[in-house]
């Protein structure tokens, strides 16, 4: 029964992952330039779950499989901006704040989901353990 | 060993019991880990398949000769198999619920209701093993 927590586990690790990109892209809505002053907004992250875990072949659990870059941009008119092409557009980033809400409250929940899922485990693990005292 | 000491009366019952929750532990836990993955199709046991395995084996045992010394021989059902004396799941996929988009057939109430239920039917089996083994435990002690 000690793979269930790790399963649950693997599930929290996965969730925050998730809730760090959802972070970034929440950070980085008005992020339209690079380093370098080019105007090449951030790429909106996603991360891809997929279920167990590759690096140990156990086949329970979840994990990342990749964080995805979104490469689509939103145009905007924005003439004055030095930046701006010969249709008077600039690049800005493809983030709505609303899909990223959404997305960050269903990580918390799923984190939740699999807490409870490991005090469940954990009271069923020290029930079977009183059988010994 | 004592010859028929843990294999008296619902013992063999409640260990059967206490084995087949915990394997659904894991399951459970592996679609409450995976409610938000794409492609993801929820596995489990069906509990009432299990209850009316045991059903069965039950009443094979209490028809032999001095019935609660007898040991319990459980059959095997599409999910639950009985090999060398060891269970072995083979859990099915729930095909249950609507399919998002994601094509994930979550049921995130029904998923924690099992969980909570699983969770008191396995402290259920042990609670009364438990006090299975307390009586043994008296009686090796001669003291109440």
């Amino acid at each position: 029964m000690f793979g269930a927590l790790d399963t649950s586990t693997s599930a929290l690790v996965a969730q925050r992952t998730r809730a760090q990109a959802i972070a970034a892209n929440f950070a980085n809505r008005d992020t339209h330039f690079d380093v370098n002053g080019k105007n090449n907004p951030f790429q909106r992250r996603i991360a891809i779950l997929a279920p167990g875990d590759p690096a140990t072949g156990n086949p329970n659990g979840v994990h990342v499989k990749e964080i995805m870059l979104d490469d689509h941009f939103q145009l905007k008119h924005d003439p004055t901006n030095k930046h701006a092409d010969e249709n008077g557009n600039i690049k800005t980033t493809n983030i709505d704040p609303m899909i990223e809400h959404v997305n960050m409250v269903e990580v918390a929940r799923a984190y939740e989901a699999n807490i409870a899922a490991a005090e469940a485990t954990k009271s069923m693990i020290q029930t079977s353990l009183r059988l010994l005292a | 060993m004592i010859k028929g000491m843990f294999t008296y009366g619902s013992m063999p019952v409640l260990e059967r019991m206490v084995q087949f929750t915990g394997a659904r532990q894991q399951l459970i836990a592996h679609n409450i880990a995976n409610l938000s993955t794409p492609y993801f199709k929820a596995k489990d046991l069906d509990p009432a398949q299990f209850q009316a395995q045991l059903r069965d084996a039950i009443g094979k045992r209490s028809r032999k000769p001095n019935a609660m010394r007898q040991e319990l021989e459980l059959g095997s059902s599409k999910q639950v198999r009985m090999r060398r004396g060891q269970m072995q799941f083979r859990p099915e996929q729930k095909n249950e619920n609507i399919l998002f988009h994601d094509q994930n057939n979550r049921d995130v109430e029904r998923t924690m209701q099992d969980l909570v239920e699983n969770a008191l039917a396995h402290r259920t089996s042990v609670e009364l093993l438990k006090s299975q083994f307390d009586l043994l435990r008296t009686a090796i002690r001669e003291r109440v």
